[in-house]
């Protein structure tokens, strides 16, 4: 496989790579390797060979070859609730028309998938990858006893608990937990932002945050938070084990993604979203060998209780052309195989419009998975039924768990038990 | 003096220098004494909130305002638990009942409602807590009570009731909280904002619940609640876990649910007895806890006589560093020990300090809000007043290592694990006050400092 990456020959003759903004002198390379090589001892790695960048392994500007730690899931959350009536439409309903006069998509104007579902217009980007065959939609996913509250619905979402039941850990905290137990790495998991969200906390282990891996080095590797890693902390006292233990994770993880980060340039132009810099990020990461498995990232403000149809047409634009940039570099570099990108959000809109031309608070949505390697490309299952609703919400047909289900076991190879706290036999999506 | 310093920091957020300075020999029945002198002085209620408008504006623009007025809520609890003319102990108590009766707030009237609540029964009986707390609007609109009628019970309130309030898991039967559900029906809020028993919707049928059969209403539920001994364990328990550590003494916390039994669930007096006790201060007990964010800040706040004139940074902290007030992430309150910690709140919680006294930018992104379209990006200043005079005042001698000395025994719990004359390399000039400034500094920012 090709590495996307610049060498460069002077007119002297003297060779080097561009990395990133920065040209590269063949010796400096090399002592970076040699640097590299070190700090990658020192964090423990170097047992791992496939770790090493494969531009730092073998022949120095042979072809450059590397192999990937297996499958990789993107998770994008679209926070406040998508309303996903006037995302994938129904256009040949009625019933679609008559509860939202002034809020529905002209038959005309949408972009038609099949004889019953199309997609908004703001989705055209996605076509492309509906024809391919590189994307599955789930219609009417959601959980029993559905919660009309962001708030709950997202812990729901995030912890994969019963509506009724209130869980402190998120489903890919509790898959950390499972099969990470003895990794060395941190960023098994990373979330790019900020903060870290529920669904990647688990009991033992956590996922990584971090929006902008530069910033966060220069925040954890001055000087004197540089120098107190040298502490001599006693394991007994195990909290304070634990803040020195996180530091220092913190520092060489800062470390190694900013320079992960840094690798690989790719040749797509990306949006200059929030999600398209994100998604940019991920990419980098992943074509740079690094050994997360799951990246998550969010976009928000799918709250659209009044003057619905600019902002949702805005944000859905966004999100595609931001995924698509993502999908067109993972195909460069051949990688669809091996990436799954799942979009979800808390819950759907209600069907009827409300008086101020938004939707408020729904049930059920439609989740959508793109890959490779799907076994159902196209629709999952058919649209919502608009007849038969509970209190003017769609009915949920698919619980999340069972796609959950489906990204750890054929996916992530992790126990559906020991992650769900119970079995959920899965759609076979994947 | 090591415990005066633990007994202030768990039954309060530490003291400021001035504080430290007069009181760090008291003997610690005096402390007490204090604690309690000034907790039973204190204004127990806050000024009523009007209820919302809804004149003007429609829906949306009156839950912004409520929004903004619930932030001032927030930003005047941090400002009373720093201060120094405010009960301590109250505001520590109140705290530690919010996270127990985790209520989710969107409305000032029912803010300062639920509030006025904690503050009045905080220290006081536990009954007289419960009772007023599941009365408030925010409750049971938090639960759903307001759906809960006669014939269509919802269960919402009486599950959360036995199972994070009073009892804990498996001390009753669904069944129980099917039938404590009916008993329930008919407490609701008006559409103003205040409690009302609607009899119409309540369900006067005979209920069994616990093994006790009769035409039960709430407050029955209550004190049937209370009569079982599960209830005095798992509070006590929770308490334990809370003031003095996560790993609960079973010997000791079955002594003290027998006496909470017995003394009717009189929380002062618990609260009491557990500072008065001669374990509380054992070695394994002091500077064990991580501060949860809330405590961290106003621990800062006292001892570096810092405020904020607006909400916004208050705010921006508590959301970037996992503890919203009136916001918990759900009724089961916040997790807190190790789960306040992650990479990313671990590097705020260092960075803070220095940010906050220096006015550094704050490079920060974080989720927005459901409805706002894009994210917030926090390269803010946050805004504050705070004035060193005190600590430069505190301390007495002028060689660094001295002065790190001293201010590490004010500052800190545990003797941290960086020598601390490693401390004192690179100080700035001759100036005594940047000197110490720059070593309050640096002890700030060791982990140790998160610890109480």
């Amino acid at each position: 496989m090709q590495r996307i990456m610049s060498i460069f020959v002077t007119k002297n003759g003297r060779k080097g790579v561009i990395l990133g903004q920065e040209k590269i002198f063949k010796h400096t390379l090399n002592s970076i390797t040699m640097k590299r090589r070190k700090f990658l001892q020192q964090s423990a790695l170097a047992s791992t060979a496939w770790l090493v960048p494969a531009f730092l392994q073998g022949a120095e500007f042979g072809p450059l070859t590397t192999r990937r730690n297996g499958k990789i899931l993107v998770v994008i959350q679209c926070s406040g609730g998508n309303d996903g009536l006037n995302t994938i439409v129904p256009y040949q309903d009625d019933l679609y028309y008559k509860n939202r006069p002034s809020l529905s998509i002209a038959k005309n104007e949408v972009l038609k998938i099949n004889d019953n579902l199309g997609f908004n217009p703001a989705l055209q980007a996605m076509q492309g990858l509906y024809d391919q065959g590189l994307l599955s939609i789930i219609n009417n996913v959601g959980y029993p006893n559905p919660d009309r509250s962001h708030f709950r619905s997202t812990d729901i979402w995030h912890t994969a608990s019963d509506a009724s039941e209130y869980w402190k850990t998120g489903w890919l905290g509790r898959y950390l937990d499972s099969q990470c137990a003895g990794c060395q790495n941190p960023y098994h998991a990373i979330e790019v932002d900020d903060t870290l969200s529920l669904a990647l906390k688990g009991e033992k282990r956590r996922g990584f945050a971090m929006s902008d891996p530069e910033r966060l080095k220069k925040q954890t590797n001055n000087g004197f938070l540089q120098q107190l890693s040298q502490a001599p902390v006693q394991p007994q006292e195990e909290n304070v084990a634990y803040l020195y233990k996180t530091l220092i994770d913190t520092q060489s993880s800062a470390k190694y993604l900013a320079e992960q980060a840094k690798t690989y340039r790719s040749s797509v132009t990306y949006p200059a979203s929030d999600l398209g810099r994100d998604l940019k990020l991920i990419s980098q990461l992943i074509m740079a060998d690094t050994d997360t498995k799951v990246y998550y990232a969010s976009i928000t403000g799918f709250d659209t209780h009044a003057n619905q149809k600019g902002r949702q047409d805005r944000l859905l634009k966004m999100y595609a052309e931001a995924v698509q940039a993502f999908v067109k570099d993972l195909q460069q570099n051949k990688l669809m195989d091996e990436v799954l990108i799942l979009t979800f959000s808390e819950f759907g809109r209600r069907v009827k419009q409300n008086g101020s031309g938004g939707t408020d608070h729904g049930t059920a949505n439609n989740a959508w998975l793109i890959g490779g390697k799907l076994q159902k490309p196209g629709f999952f299952n058919s649209g919502p039924n608009l007849q038969n609703l509970d209190e003017g919400d769609l009915r949920y047909e698919i619980d999340f768990r069972d796609l959950y289900a489906d990204l750890l076991q054929k996916w992530l190879e992790a126990s559906v038990k020991d992650t769900l706290g119970r079995d959920f036999k899965g759609l076979g999506m994947i | 003096m090591e415990k005066i310093r633990h007994l202030y920091w768990r039954a309060g957020f530490g003291l400021s220098p001035d504080e430290w300075r007069e009181r760090r020999n008291w003997p610690i029945e005096k402390a007490i004494e204090e604690l309690f002198d000034q907790a039973s002085r204190a204004k127990n209620s806050l000024l009523n909130a009007a209820p919302p408008a809804r004149d003007e504006g429609g829906l949306a623009q009156m839950l912004e305002k409520e929004r903004a007025v619930m932030f001032q809520q927030n930003h005047a609890w941090v400002s009373r638990m720093s201060a120094s003319n405010e009960s301590a102990l109250l505001e520590q108590m109140c705290l530690f009942w919010h996270g127990h009766f985790a209520c989710r707030i969107l409305i000032g009237k029912l803010g300062v409602q639920y509030m006025n609540a904690l503050r009045q029964h905080g220290l006081g009986n536990f009954r007289d807590l419960l009772l007023a707390v599941s009365q408030t609007p925010a409750m049971i609109r938090y639960l759903n009570n307001q759906q809960n009628r006669k014939g269509r019970p919802n269960e919402n309130f009486a599950r959360e009731l036995l199972e994070l309030f009073t009892m804990g898991r498996g001390n009753y039967q669904e069944k129980d909280i099917k039938e404590a559900a009916r008993a329930f029906t008919g407490w609701n809020s008006t559409f103003l904002g205040d409690f009302e028993f609607r009899e119409m919707w309540h369900d006067e049928g005979s209920k069994t619940f616990l093994g006790k059969t009769g035409p039960f209403k709430g407050e029955d539920i209550i004190d049937i609640i209370l009569q079982q001994p599960a209830t005095a364990s798992f509070l006590v328990r929770k308490i334990y876990r809370y003031f003095v550590k996560e790993q609960i003494d079973e010997v000791l916390a079955a002594q003290l649910s027998q006496g909470f039994r017995q003394s009717n669930y009189d929380i002062g007096k618990l609260m009491r007895q557990i500072f008065s006790s001669v374990w509380f201060y054992a070695p394994n007990n002091l500077g064990k806890r991580i501060k949860s964010p809330v405590q961290f800040m106003a621990g800062l706040m006292r001892s570096a006589k810092m405020g904020f004139l607006q909400p916004g940074p208050v705010l921006f902290m508590q959301r970037s560093l996992g503890q919203i007030l009136f916001n918990p992430p759900n009724v089961a309150g916040w997790p807190g020990g190790k789960t306040w910690i992650d990479n990313s709140t671990l590097t705020l919680r260092l960075n803070l300090p220095a940010f906050l006294l220096n006015s550094e930018e704050v490079g920060l992104r974080t989720k927005g809000e459901f409805e706002d379209e894009g994210r917030e990006m926090g390269a803010q200043k946050l805004a504050n007043t705070h004035d060193l005079t005190p600590l430069y005042q505190l301390i007495k001698s002028s060689k660094p290592v001295e002065m790190v000395q001293e201010l590490a025994d004010y500052l800190l719990l545990v003797k941290p694990a960086f020598g601390l004359e490693n401390l004192c390399k690179d100080l700035p000039g001759a100036d005594r006050n940047a000197q110490i400034r720059s070593l309050a500094m640096r002890l700030m920012t060791l982990p140790e400092y998160q610890m109480c």
